[in-house]
């Protein structure tokens, strides 16, 4: 095999395994807190991609369709990461040592449950989430 | 929902009864709250379909959604007995949460 091919396959194992190990251990919080981790992948994959066109001899192509393939997930991962993630900065209502808004809100069984009910009794921890993050 | 997972599975037992976990989404929260029961989380997925407490808190990302509706800024925040904010992270990056070690130090030290 040679070097340009290695260095092709590396490049695609590095961008593959990115993408893998990131749905994988997503629930790691060291993983998920560092998403810049694979746009930091795609980057390399798209080096080792260059370096193997660099080498590339007589067949050139598959070499530079890797190339193109790492270049595109460069481009769409830092564009993710970002611009499409980026929640911008608005104030919030809620100040550390002010008392947090109270609400009532159905649980899952349709039951109305108050912020108030808990007021004496337990700390609470709220967590607003959206979907899949 | 991932980072509710990461959070239960910290929490001793005692703690999971002497503090509530409360999840806040628009989603239809059935489908999280059978997942956590399924982990033996003990959350509470209280459904804010309109995003009104959401907006109340000041936490709407607008137009944030996949397709430009409006959706809540992930955010945690830690509230002592008498509902008083003790701790507070809101995401900047929606990929991004509150290491779950964190939250716990923060309701230890309460």
């Amino acid at each position: 095999m040679s070097t340009s091919a290695r260095l092709s396959i590396l490049s695609i194992l590095v961008a593959i395994g990115a993408v893998a190990a990131y749905v994988q251990l997503f629930r790691v919080a060291i993983i998920r807190n560092h998403p810049e981790g694979y746009v930091i992948a795609f980057a390399l994959a798209t080096a080792l991609a260059a370096l193997g066109v660099a080498r590339a001899q007589r067949r050139r192509w598959p070499a530079w369709l890797v190339l193109g393939f790492s270049a595109l997930l460069l481009i769409a991962g830092a564009w993710f990461n970002f611009v499409a993630a980026r929640v911008p900065a608005t104030p919030t209502a809620l100040h550390v040592g002010e008392r947090a808004p109270d609400f009532t809100l159905p649980d899952a069984t349709g039951r109305p449950v108050s912020l108030v009910e808990y007021r004496g009794k337990k700390p609470v921890v709220i967590v607003f989430y959206r979907g899949y993050w | 929902m991932a980072e509710l997972q990461g959070l239960g599975a910290q929490l001793s037992e005692a703690e999971k009864s002497g503090v509530e976990i409360v999840a806040i989404s628009p989603d239809p929260n059935e489908e999280s709250q059978k997942v956590a029961e399924g982990l033996h989380l003990g959350y509470r997925f209280l459904a804010d379909r309109d995003l009104a407490v959401a907006r109340r808190f000041g936490l709407v990302h607008q137009r944030g959604g996949p397709d430009g509706q409006d959706v809540p800024r992930p955010a945690t925040i830690v509230l002592d007995r008498d509902g008083v904010v003790r701790w507070l992270s809101v995401s900047r990056n929606f990929q991004v949460r509150p290491d779950p070690g964190d939250v716990l130090r923060a309701v230890r030290a309460l």
